[in-house]
């Protein structure tokens, strides 16, 4: 049976604890009755994912069966999850290949000839041949890329359509193709409780004029939790469901097909990443020092390219279909068995270690703007209920916070760090001040469109998503951070963790309680 | 310790936090959450090889005999009792002191300590590579598995299969307090299952030499008394827990024997009065108190006190 998530207290049998930092990890020693939050053990992954997709399929959730909704001359069009899901990469097959099989098989049986197949970027870059081919599989690649096999773009008017307006105004445009098929098929990877659910299509298929509407601060600021998606607790969940409906009345039919990943999140030469340290055989205490020492002597770029070459050994948890609610009930319901950690009170000081990777680097860069959304956009947020960290509380985070941007990927961030940072880093005032601007700047609309590189408003978003703990902490303290990049954000470095706690000690005073949120493997604390 | 720092200081930092070379632990808040942990099956049979019998003769007669001799004062009794007894036996002794099977392997004649081995437990003795080898080596001992997953019995009987004697300890762990604890049953079940007798032992005065908790000898001198009792032999159709309910009271009378004379022992023994060894009832700090009694001395006091 699968151990579930539990809180340790540091005592003196407690021995160093693994954090990460960056492309790196290293072994910490935390203060005595420092509360450590470690997820479930990974969930036994479902063995015949053959007979599970296609029982998902003829037996979907509150929709007839997926052949009866296909038939010969109907238009349909698959949507599915970019290369920011899920983190790391999945070890192939990834997920959403054998589903868009099973869909494209069905299909093909059914007489279905009109098929397109989009990539759900939304603003995020455009994702090169070869990686969409290592997530749909060679098959399908070979099949439809380029011409039925394509990146959503959001700045190309004629491949989008408004499909109306919500109660509150707020305008539903996505991918054209999309709302005019006869069946939208979203194919998912849910790898934390804030995706999925009606965040996929009007998120991942919409445009800029549409997403500013709950991408921007005040929704963020009025979403208590981004991790529990009911409307009465998040904002932006709750314009998604809004916009949701507007697609359900435009009579668009969507079958969605979610599904959900295990915490089988490193491969096993690197097992000692997945394992809580005092379960450490010897053999993963060697290992943990040869990667150490590697890490630490490797030049940057080939510590990076390993890094990168990470594929996870996920093991897939869950496949449900049909109607996007009733998905995503069962979805939250698979997600929060792996993830969910029961934590008793706020505490004064929260620690984190950021990894190497976010949603928005893959195959990339960890730039200071995203170190900002990965530690305060998402790991803060990793909580339902309320924050591990009570108002006015410090947040120590580990990482670099390297000085670096990727120039293909991140052209905008380069200009956002340089020219808006230098001048503000309130979130409000960056957003009336320079949105509009970056956002409809023909240079980043360009690149958007024909290179590879993130929309120009992106970086806002980035910013945005830290709005909730910006508001919410009293001080963000980096550890072993880049002195001057944490400065241009608003943040202070610290050389080790101790000089971290006495920098914090003038908000929280000499003794704070302190939790350190032991993740990756992904955790949801569910905070009492 | 930052990128770039020293190997050495992430080595001692890893060997420091991960108490190398000593038993890991567990944090107390996870103890309930901890996997359990599969110790191995720790290969002994080279420690019963001519040339590790020959270190282990050498290491027991000239190294930890002298030790424990001037560290302590054991006194020997009953050793007649095994006159007649062919290997292999079941040495069966309480439990309150490291210093326990030491005392038996250095008492013993040579001709049975050279063919008796130890079981000693998995997860204490054999948790780490050097004790491991330091416990197979001096003791001959062999992991017994204490989570009752039955890998410590199936060596023991095919030890006893092969004729070695054994001893075993069958209240399982050392005496908290000093006095003696319930017997399990598994030194019946082999006996019985492989028809070997029973040696019953009764140290006295270990736990006043050397309680649980402390690794060297209380200084002093102090005197330790062990007694070796006739064998037992299972009985037609004698069931383990009979048999356990023998060993017990063969230890218990060995007791009162060592505590008055044979002769008054045999007499309570006659009339089912022979004082349990399980000590006096009332609070662990009064239990504690009693065993850690040292025993009386006999003869002349050493002239100086040390």
């Amino acid at each position: 049976m699968t151990r579930p998530g539990f809180v340790l207290e540091v005592d003196e049998r407690t021995p160093p604890l693994l954090v990460h930092e960056g492309e790196g990890f290293r072994l910490q020693r935390f203060p005595l009755g420092t509360r450590v939050v470690y997820p479930p053990d990974p969930l036994p992954g479902i063995r015949d994912l053959r007979g599970a997709i296609e029982q998902a399929l003829l037996h979907p959730l509150g929709s007839e069966p997926l052949p009866e909704l296909l038939r010969p001359g109907m238009r349909l069009t698959i949507a599915f999850d970019d290369i920011s899901l899920p983190l790391p990469p999945m070890r192939t097959p990834d997920i959403r290949q054998r589903v868009i099989e099973a869909v494209l098989g069905v299909a093909a049986r059914r007489g279905v000839e009109d098929v397109k197949l989009i990539v759900a970027n939304s603003l995020h870059r455009r994702m090169t041949p070869r990686e969409i081919e290592r997530t749909v599989g060679e098959r399908v690649f070979r099949s439809f890329f380029p011409r039925d096999l394509t990146n959503h773009d959001a700045e190309d008017p004629e491949a989008l359509v408004e499909v109306g307006r919500t109660e509150k105004g707020e305008v539903v445009e996505i991918n054209r193709r999309a709302a005019e098929s006869d069946l939208l098929v979203y194919v998912n990877i849910n790898l934390v409780a804030m995706d999925g659910g009606h965040k996929s299509v009007p998120v991942g298929l919409a445009s800029y004029r549409s997403l500013r509407h709950h991408h921007n601060v005040e929704t963020m600021l009025h979403s208590k939790s981004y991790m529990d998606p009911r409307p009465e607790a998040s904002a932006i969940h709750a314009s998604c469901m809004r916009m949701g409906k507007v697609l359900r009345d435009a009579g668009i039919r969507i079958f969605t097909i979610e599904t959900t990943l295990n915490n089988e999140t490193f491969p096993r030469e690197f097992g000692f990443l997945n394992k809580r340290e005092w379960e450490w055989s010897l053999a993963d205490q060697a290992m943990y020092l040869a990667a150490k020492k590697a890490n630490d002597a490797a030049p940057a770029r080939l510590r990076r390219e390993v890094f990168r070459r990470i594929e996870a050994p996920y093991g897939v948890t869950g496949i449900n279909a049909g109607d996007t609610d009733l998905v995503h009930a069962r979805t939250l319901e698979n997600l929060h068995r792996q993830q969910l950690v029961e934590v008793q009170g706020q505490s004064d000081v929260l620690v984190v270690g950021l990894p190497y990777i976010c949603p928005y680097n893959v195959n990339s860069i960890m730039n200071p703007i995203l170190v900002h959304c990965l530690g305060l956009g998402y790991f803060f947020n990793l909580y339902r209920g309320k924050p591990l960290v009570r108002p006015g509380g410090v947040m120590i985070l580990f990482h670099p916070v390297p000085w670096e941007f990727h120039q293909v990927h991140h052209p905008s961030y380069v200009d956002f760090f340089e020219e808006v940072l230098a001048e503000t880093t309130d979130p409000a005032t960056i957003e009336s001040k320079y949105e509009e601007r970056y956002a409809t700047d023909p240079w980043y609309v360009h690149l958007y469109r024909r290179s590879y590189a993130y929309h120009g408003v992106h970086p806002f978003y980035m910013w945005y998503w830290g709005a909730h703990a910006l508001d919410h902490l009293g001080d963000v303290i980096f550890v072993g951070g880049d002195p001057k990049a944490c400065a241009r954000m608003g943040y202070r470095a610290a050389t080790t963790f101790r000089d971290a706690l006495e920098m914090a000690s003038d908000r929280v005073g000499r003794d704070p309680s302190i939790t350190y949120f032991h993740c990756p493997p992904l955790a949801l604390a569910e905070v009492r | 310790m930052g990128r770039g720092g020293s190997f050495l200081d992430e080595v001692r930092t890893v060997a420091g936090g991960f108490r190398w070379g000593r038993r890991p632990l567990v944090p107390a808040a996870a103890e309930g959450q901890a996997e359990p942990r599969r110790p191995g099956q720790f290969p002994t049979a080279w420690a019963r090889t001519p040339l590790a019998r020959a270190a282990r003769e050498a290491i027991l007669t000239l190294g930890m005999r002298p030790l424990v001799w001037t560290e302590t004062a054991p006194r020997v009794y009953g050793l007649e009792n095994l006159e007649g007894l062919e290997h292999p036996v079941l040495f069966v002794s309480n439990h309150t002191s490291h210093l326990d099977a030491t005392l038996i392997l250095t008492t013993l004649p040579r001709r049975w300590r050279e063919r008796t081995a130890t079981g000693a437990a998995a997860d204490y003795f054999f948790d780490t590579w050097w004790k491991s080898i330091a416990t197979a080596l001096v003791y001959n001992a062999f992991p017994i598995d204490r989570s009752g997953r039955g890998r410590g019995t199936a060596s023991a009987r095919q030890m006893l299969a092969d004729g070695w004697s054994l001893i075993v300890f069958p209240e399982g762990t050392r005496s908290p307090d000093g006095w003696m604890q319930r017997f399990r049953t598994g030194a019946a079940r082999l006996a019985i299952e492989q028809r070997v007798p029973v040696v019953p032992i009764a140290i006295r005065g270990a736990f006043a030499a050397m309680p649980r908790g402390r690794a060297w000898p209380r200084p002093g001198r102090l005197p330790i008394s062990l007694r070796y009792g006739p064998p037992l032999f299972p009985r037609e159709g004698e069931d383990h827990r009979e048999l356990t309910r023998r060993m017990y009271r063969a230890v218990a009378e060995l007791f009162d024997e060592d505590r008055s004379t044979w002769w008054e022992a045999q007499h309570r023994a006659s009339r089912g009065e022979t004082p349990s060894p399980a000590g006096p009832a009332g609070p662990r700090w009064l239990r504690v108190w009693e065993a850690y009694r040292p025993l009386p001395r006999r003869g002349p006091r050493p002239a100086w006190r040390r």
